[in-house]
């Protein structure tokens, strides 16, 4: 699902740093409206913490959580958030399939910023 | 016997379960509600409170109380730390050597803690013990016909530092701005407690303690409830954010058996609770139901409950 990559990415770094809230709110959601409102949440709490987050020498950005650097993806593009958004509308397990690919192990090495 | 409370209470800006941090944001707890409107149904997310948050202030109110009528409290739960006895490292603070047998352990953890024997345990040791709450509380949710007018927002705060000559501009830190997620509602929660079940073993049924010692309990576990509703203190951040509000109605009934009071998110709760009763009363059961509302505070409601209790010899 490469056209949502970046709702993937801001999910699986929530996963990352043990907050599985948002991503288990997405993947067991019923209807649109759960789905909704939890991406908006995530949202909001990712550019907190992105705002917050410590830049490096490579010019990335990254938390740290129990002494590992996680790299802070970029925020998800309005066009990317809207497809999503009108494709759960139509079908719901695209909710839960974005979701899933958030707790697989990302299949390469993935940078902070973008 | 048995009591049921359902509470109505008014917060406004209150941030009394906030859920998570992210970076310089914290969020109130929400849930997602299922209300009607123009004869659809519709899921709406709300401000909420955890039973988790609630019985959590019902436990240090109830360590106050059984202080003040010198029953023993743990040291742990005396700080408003309920591990409960949860390993050997502290069950030993209460009893050493452990002993072997389920029975024995429960018997040397209620005999040692007021708080475990109203708002249970569980020994998570070989053998493993496990005792369920005398209490229950719900989730406050706010009360359906006004759930749609419920919100939570935002509020910007700033927390200022002194600033360090040497810092330049961009990299000080001497003003943080910061969120914090404030809720406003009309809550209604349930509060239910089994005052048979106060020193008496879960695992024989037989009592633990001896008869006065289990009255003046079950009294430290009722007055905990009314300190805790009569103080408004429950919830987080009261520092700052002491809702704007108060208690604005409580039912209370008192039962031989279990019995709870129809949930206070209803507009009809009171009535229903009092017909529901009625019909416990043709089988020959015995009830006290009084309520609060306008022109009769909590308070009265709640003393007049305590006058029950008494004249059952419950307490
Ligand atoms: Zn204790």
């Amino acid at each position: 699902m490469p056209e949502y990559e970046g709702i993937v990415k801001m999910l699986r770094f929530f996963v990352q740093t043990k907050n599985l809230g948002y991503v288990d709110r997405i993947g067991n959601a019923l209807n649109p409206g759960p789905v909704e409102v939890t991406l908006h949440e995530a949202l909001r709490a990712f550019r907190s913490i992105r705002e917050n987050a410590t830049v490096g020498e490579d010019g990335r950005r990254y938390v740290e959580k129990d002494g590992e650097k996680i790299p802070v993806p970029g925020i998800p593009s309005e066009d990317e958030v809207r497809a999503f958004l009108d494709a759960v509308r139509s079908d719901i397990g695209v909710a839960k399939r974005v979701a899933t690919l958030a707790l697989a192990y990302p299949s390469r090495k993935e940078g902070g910023d973008e | 016997m048995f009591l049921s409370v359902g509470v109505r209470f008014e917060a406004n800006v209150e941030a009394l379960n906030m859920v998570e941090t992210a970076g310089n944001y914290s969020k109130h707890r929400r849930v997602p509600y299922l209300v009607e409107e123009d004869g659809k149904l519709k899921t709406v997310y709300v401000p909420a409170l955890s039973g988790e948050n609630l019985a959590h202030a019902y436990q240090e109110h109830l360590a106050r109380e059984a202080l003040s009528l010198n029953l023993p409290v743990c040291d742990d739960c005396r700080r408003g730390e309920f591990y409960k006895s949860m390993n050997r490292v502290h069950l030993e603070k209460k009893v050493s050597p452990i002993p072997g047998e389920p029975a024995k352990i429960e018997e040397a953890i209620v005999k040692a803690c007021v708080v475990e024997d109203v708002g249970g345990f569980l020994y998570a040791e070989n053998p493993p013990v496990r005792r369920s709450s005398a209490f229950q509380v719900s989730y406050a949710l706010p009360v359906k016909s006004m759930a749609l007018f419920a919100t939570s927002e935002p509020q910007l705060h700033a927390r200022h530092a002194q600033m360090d000559s040497s810092s330049k501009k961009g990299n000080a830190s001497e003003q943080m701005i910061y969120y914090v997620e404030i809720g406003t509602a009309l809550y209604g929660f349930t509060f239910n407690l089994d005052l048979d079940a106060i020193g008496v073993s879960a695992i024989t049924s037989e009592p633990i303690l001896d008869e006065n010692e289990i009255k003046a309990r079950r009294d430290a576990a009722v007055k905990a409830l009314f300190r805790m509703l009569s103080s408004a203190q429950f919830g987080a951040k009261l520092s700052r954010f002491f809702p704007v509000g108060g208690i604005k109605e409580v039912a209370v009934a008192v039962t031989e058996h279990p019995f709870v009071v129809t949930s206070p998110i209803y507009d009809d709760y009171i009535l229903k609770t009092e017909r529901r009763l009625k019909v416990l009363k043709d089988f020959g059961e015995d009830y006290l139901f009084t309520a609060a509302t306008e022109d009769r505070v909590p308070e009265e409601a709640l003393k007049e409950t305590v006058e029950y209790l008494k004249q059952k010899g419950a307490l």
